[in-house]
């Protein structure tokens, strides 16, 4: 086998030439593809394509600012653990990035890479498509701004072009009253999700102003339904009730878990249940524990 | 034909000039003679390989050595010669924090990083401390009052 080559740019500009040209296989943190390569010890990693560009030292692709209209913005080579201590990032985001692998892994990995990487376990993209985040692409010819939930198409497949780079992702602002996470997972630290779920809405004077959720590694992809959403938004609180179970229903027509279908479908029920639940006794403003 | 990748390890100036693409573990291992960081898992997970990378503990085994170039690393040859390292290793001597051992350069990586970030730590935050470092042996109790022991020793070192 031909060994794989490897390019180390010093800028963003360098990153997207390389790109252009060679179409290398980005690779910021190295979590997802070290390990998806890797031949045991001593023998460097096996990549998929000719030739890797390393950019997770990239300054460009690094940090965390606030926009003018409230939006956050997060360069994508930023860490997991960067996002997790962040004041500025939305908190159901920092509860997928704190709870993913452990300190090193967090340490190492990056939101770039977790979105590009497209594993329906993947952690991040699951609140940041409930949040309606957009990732950046950007080439040597231009910028393309889209929703993550049309970024990834399914398991392990994006709209990426191959001379591509994600720089950065841009989180819109958002008035949650109340929020709800669960990561279900064999172990507290070091463990691959097993299921995920993130829910929000606003509340206000009584009626469900705003609602939504998004269910990780319960199908191929993240799985949202602004459909399923719709059945309950503009319904006051006393009609929650009568309107939850026929919108379980439909959220259970949302996901499609393939393996162990019937545990999946089944949580998933309860912990939008709990959630929902929570809503219809009225409980305060903020975090549904 | 490669890049030179230029970093320092444990104060020491290197220019490694051969494949970029290699896991980090192994230029240590095989390349710098620097043991001490233990393949376990070789996935990130188990974090018998942990070193310090700009002051953050990471996983060598999962991190090309292109990947630190411009980086200041730190290895377990290089902690264990410090101040505070020596407070650790003292501490997990004392207390019997060691069986088999192979966890233990990790577990001193990690616990550095905790004890630098956090100088009194309290039983919780120690296990969430090591959470990504796994060890066979002990069960992990004896390890944590030793790391409560090198807080409390090495009061006056992890404060400043």
């Amino acid at each position: 086998m031909a060994e794989v080559k490897c390019f180390i740019p010093q800028t963003l500009e360098e990153a997207l030439e390389i790109r252009k040209e060679y179409h290398s296989i980005p690779l910021a943190g190295g979590s997802d593809l070290m390990v998806a390569g890797s031949r045991g010890a001593g023998i460097t990693p096996a990549f998929k394509g000719d030739s890797v560009v390393l950019i997770g030292n990239l300054k460009e692709l690094k940090g965390i600012k606030e926009n003018a209209d409230g939006s956050v913005e997060i360069g994508a080579c930023t860490t997991s653990a960067e996002i997790a201590a962040s004041p500025i990032v939305h908190p159901l985001l920092k509860d997928a990035a704190s709870r993913m692998g452990a300190i090193a892994l967090r340490n190492s990995a990056t939101i770039g890479g977790n979105i590009g990487n497209a594993s329906p376990k993947g952690d991040m993209p699951q609140p940041l498509i409930l949040l309606d985040a957009e990732v950046v692409l950007q080439s040597k010819d231009g910028e393309r701004r889209m929703l993550v939930d049309e970024y990834i198409i399914a398991t392990k497949k994006t709209a990426i072009h191959d001379d591509e780079l994600i720089t950065k992702v841009i989180i819109p602002k958002h008035d949650f009253t109340h929020i709800f996470f669960r990561k279900i997972g064999m172990r507290r630290a070091n463990a691959i999700s097993k299921l995920t779920l993130s829910s929000a809405a606003i509340i206000k004077d009584g009626v469900v102003v705003d609602f939504r959720a998004s269910s990780g590694a319960a199908g191929p992809k993240v799985a949202r339904s602004r459909k399923a959403e719709e059945m309950l938004i503009g319904k006051k609180v006393e009609e929650l009730e009568s309107v939850k179970e026929s919108f379980l229903d439909a959220w259970n027509d949302v996901i499609a878990p393939h393996a162990m279908p019937e545990y999946r479908r089944n949580t998933t029920r309860r912990m939008l249940s709990y959630f929902i639940d929570a809503l219809i006794a009225g409980h305060g403003a903020g975090r549904v524990e | 034909m490669y890049t030179e990748i230029r970093f320092m390890l444990n104060g020491e100036q290197k220019v490694y000039t051969g494949d970029p693409l290699r896991r980090l573990l192994d230029v240590l291992r095989d390349d710098y003679g620097m043991t001490g960081s233990k393949e376990g898992c070789g996935e990130g997970e188990c974090g018998a390989c942990s070193i310090i990378k700009d002051g953050k503990l990471v996983t060598s085994c999962i991190i090309p050595v292109g990947g630190v170039n411009g980086c200041e690393i730190w290895t377990i040859e290089g902690i264990r010669e410090t101040e505070k390292g020596k407070c650790i290793i003292d501490a997990y001597a004392e207390g019997g924090a060691v069986q088999c051992g192979f966890c233990i350069p990790g577990m001193v990586m990690a616990t550095y990083c905790l004890l630098e970030q956090n100088p009194n730590p309290t039983e919780e935050e120690i296990r969430v401390g090591i959470s990504g470092n796994i060890c066979r042996c002990t069960g992990y109790d004896l390890i944590v009052e030793c790391i409560a022991l090198a807080a409390r020793k090495g009061a006056a070192l992890w404060q400043k």
